[in-house]
């Protein structure tokens, strides 16, 4: 397991996703951790002092182990590379939002002509009740 | 193996899970580019639960999910997530006010 600054971690990341493109997977976990063994975590906690805590990242690819530490002050920065890394890279997802779209917008439409021309059938009937309500008086 | 299928479901039940025990949880995200598929699983090592998706629409929803663990676990379980974005309004106002003044 290697242990790499943020920015290190991130391009050996963006280089896992380019030599997995053909062939393999990438694993990457995150977990809540204060990097101490539970040993220094007792002496720290029974001293009086705050355990400070990080998140720890790690990524694979199946023969290759990365791993970081984020902290509270770095945390937005990386959630805005790693954000920006997924997206670049996860380029094989299918995208059916277009069609799931105009399926939903022919339904909607069929519906709404539907109901249009219920409504011109009942207007049609109003129009002579009114004329000889008029024409009463 | 527990797959979820509805998203919002999936997400109030992992931050659960995390704030139940947060040392032991973990969330896992496997990709893979040659079958387009993308799997999460958030487990505390008794309690599992997953997500698989290919589509491209989840991966965006799955970016939320990723700023909402990211701010858990370097902030701790205790922390207000409502929302991750909650937290960009209020900075942003506060610079445009200067700005305006100026």
């Amino acid at each position: 397991m290697v242990r790499l600054q943020l920015d290190p971690f991130l391009n050996e990341l963006t280089s896992m996703f380019e030599h997995t493109t053909e062939k393999g997977s990438v694993w990457v976990t995150l977990k809540h951790s204060s990097d101490k063994s539970k040993v220094q975590r007792n002496k720290i906690t029974t001293a009086g002092k705050e355990l400070e805590y990080k998140c720890l990242v790690r990524a694979t690819d199946g023969k290759k182990n990365i791993s970081t530490l984020v902290g509270t002050k770095d945390h937005q920065r990386f959630q805005a590379s790693y954000a920006t890394i997924l997206k670049a890279r996860m380029t094989s997802l299918k995208k059916r939002e277009k069609k799931d779209k105009r399926k939903a917008a022919n339904v909607v439409d069929k519906k709404l002509s539907k109901t249009t021309k219920a409504m011109n059938v009942d207007k049609k009937q109003q129009v002579p009740v009114k004329r000889s309500s008029t024409a009463n008086p | 193996m527990v797959y979820i299928v509805p998203w919002d479901d999936f997400v109030e039940r992992c931050v659960q899970l995390f704030r139940a025990s947060p040392q032991n949880t973990r969330y896992v995200m496997k990709y893979r580019h040659s079958d387009g598929k993308l799997v999460l699983k958030v487990t505390d090592d008794k309690e599992c639960l997953k997500f698989k998706t290919d589509q491209a629409q989840d991966a965006k929803k799955m970016e939320k999910l990723n700023n909402i663990f990211f701010t858990l676990m370097a902030r701790g379980p205790e922390t207000d997530i409502t929302e991750v974005t909650g937290k960009e309004q209020t900075a942003q106002p506060a610079k445009r006010g200067r700005g305006r003044k100026q």
